[in-house]
């Protein structure tokens, strides 16, 4: 009887290994064509993750789920779509008015005068390091010149990403509409044995990511806000810097991405600070705390937004994160490195919440393990 | 073809309430619903489907929340083999474990199937989900949980003062 049974145990897990290796075989085979798709759905998740509660919060109010859903999306594309052709309007507007005021025959010119004030308020020994003149005005012409290409392959880039926009926000739509039922369908196919912990597992992975996104709005929030701050000082002693709104949006968009978004929040700053100060004087040859020197304000705009990073990242994320993730640094340095390996920085921003839903399945899987004999 | 087709098109136009609602009805917890209620509640629950002797839940283990019994009886113990105390033998209409929509103790008896049962299942993410979308229903459910609760406290009371007047 006892052989009977082993017998039955093994024919059971060669099964299982076999279906397990037939699956995995198949979804290889067809993962280049669903991968789009599921990273679509992934973000309609997010976004649904991050909705969910105005939804629900409006649902409430008015007592109709479909038009809390139409409420709220639509807010959201408002909001995002007066921002965005604001944005675009004046970018162009002083993109054309740095065009006007600089020759391009001049830029060469001008790179040579800020060469030789940048050595020139340097110490004898550190000079040695810079480039001569020449060099130095033709790396920052390759310079512009590269990011203006990027910028022409950017335009490309739209078109592309507006239809997937299209895709994800009806994603969203359907999910934020019927999120209840299909949690409800997803939990019906858990075996009665493991069902109650399936259904924890799952609230708990609701919970971990929408706390963990909302988080990370406020925190985003915060930064823009505390930049826009920075900037206004900045240019209260002189920095002429354009854009505030959208560059204290940018650098607050950009710190979704830990570690590496508060720097790229930085650079539109720089860029701007750059295109509206060439050709100052005083802006070419000021000096940070009257000690560094610091043309078009570079430093200073460094330092601000190292400022505001610190008061973010020391005071303000763990205020209302607290333990909402509570994964350990080095474990986001890793998952950051892992996801930026595979997928770029869409890969960066999503590596944290996969860590942590990761996590939670894990702790969920050793506390089942643990409480076997009771299910 | 005939005859699929017209009773899917005028699906729910007889207005009869499903089944679920009709055994969500019979339950205390669920007293002074409206039927908008019902049907929102309705949404929510899991059905679940037990065989006979299968355990729905063991005692100590982790409880997210109650059972409702569509079909079938269920056998409520303590122990097992020769040491099983039943507690409660229970049928159609009847629930059990509402005690873990309140707290995060461990199940305090065995609840095994008698025979293929069919039950309802509302558990506490349901409720929290719940608590955000639709806080009057919840305030009811946790109302009614009150009174039960009570209600069993003021039995379990009267017991006592029996046992210690003997």
């Amino acid at each position: 009887m006892i052989k009977k049974t082993e017998n039955q145990d093994y024919i059971k897990l060669i099964y299982t290994l076999f279906i397990i290796i037939i699956s995995s075989f198949f979804i290889w085979l067809i993962w280049p064509f669903i991968s789009d798709v599921i990273l679509k759905l992934v973000f309609a998740f997010l976004f649904t993750s991050l909705l969910l509660s105005s939804v629900d919060s409006l649902e409430r109010k008015i007592k109709n789920r479909g038009m809390s859903v139409l409420v709220v999306t639509f807010f959201v594309i408002f909001v995002i779509g007066i921002f965005l052709t604001s944005f675009i309007s004046q970018l162009s507007n002083q993109a054309s008015e740095f065009s006007q005021r600089v020759n391009p025959q001049t830029l060469t010119q001008e790179f040579n005068n800020l060469g030789n004030k940048f050595t020139e308020s340097l110490p004898d020994f550190a000079s040695n390091f810079i480039p001569s003149n020449n060099d130095f005005a033709i790396t920052l012409s390759k310079f512009i010149d590269s990011a203006l290409n990027s910028l022409a392959s950017l335009a490309g880039a739209v078109g592309g990403f507006l239809i997937n926009a299209i895709m994800i926000l009806i994603f969203t739509i359907i999910l934020l509409s019927e999120y209840h039922s299909f949690r409800k369908t997803l939990v019906a196919g858990i075996s009665n044995k493991f069902f109650e912990s399936g259904l924890k597992l799952i609230f708990n992975i609701e919970q971990s990511v929408s706390s963990y996104l909302r988080g990370q709005f406020i925190a985003a929030f915060s930064v823009g806000l505390m930049s826009i701050l920075g900037l206004v000082i900045l240019n209260l002693i002189g920095a002429n810097i354009s854009l505030i709104i959208f560059i204290g949006i940018i650098a607050g968009v950009a710190n979704l991405i830990p570690l590496v978004g508060p720097f790229v929040g930085m650079i539109p700053a720089i860029l701007i600070a750059f295109m509206n100060n060439i050709g100052n004087e005083i802006a070419t040859s000021h000096l940070l705390f009257g000690i560094i020197p610091s043309p078009f304000f570079i430093f200073d705009i460094i330092l601000m937004f190292m400022i505001v990073q610190q008061i973010e990242g020391t005071m303000i994320t763990p205020a209302i994160m607290g333990k909402s993730v509570g994964l350990h640094p080095l474990m986001i340095m890793i998952s950051l490195l892992i996801g930026g390996t595979i997928l770029g920085p869409l890969g960066m921003l999503f590596a944290v919440p996969a860590t942590a839903i990761l996590k939670i399945i894990f702790q969920e899987i050793m506390f089942v393990r643990k409480n076997s004999h009771l299910l | 073809m005939k005859n699929g087709l017209w009773p899917n098109l005028f699906k729910g136009w007889d207005n009869k309430e499903s089944e679920t609602i009709n055994t969500l009805k019979l339950i205390p917890v669920f007293k002074n619903f409206t039927k908008k209620e019902f049907l929102e509640l309705e949404k929510l629950v899991h059905h679940r489907n037990f065989s006979e002797n299968e355990f729905i839940f063991k005692n100590n283990a982790p409880g997210e929340g109650m059972y409702i019994i569509m079909k079938g009886s269920i056998k409520i113990s303590i122990g097992d083999g020769k040491n099983e105390k039943i507690l409660a033998n229970l049928q159609e209409g009847d629930f059990f474990g509402e005690l873990a929509l309140f707290d995060d103790e461990p199940r305090s008896a065995n609840a095994i199937s008698l025979s293929e049962s069919k039950l309802i299942g509302f558990f506490t993410p349901d409720l929290l989900a719940l608590k955000d979308r639709n806080p009057v229903i919840t305030n009811k459910i946790l109302f009614n949980l009150g009174q039960i609760l009570g209600e069993r406290l003021r039995q379990t009371n009267s017991l006592l003062l029996d046992q210690q007047k003997k």
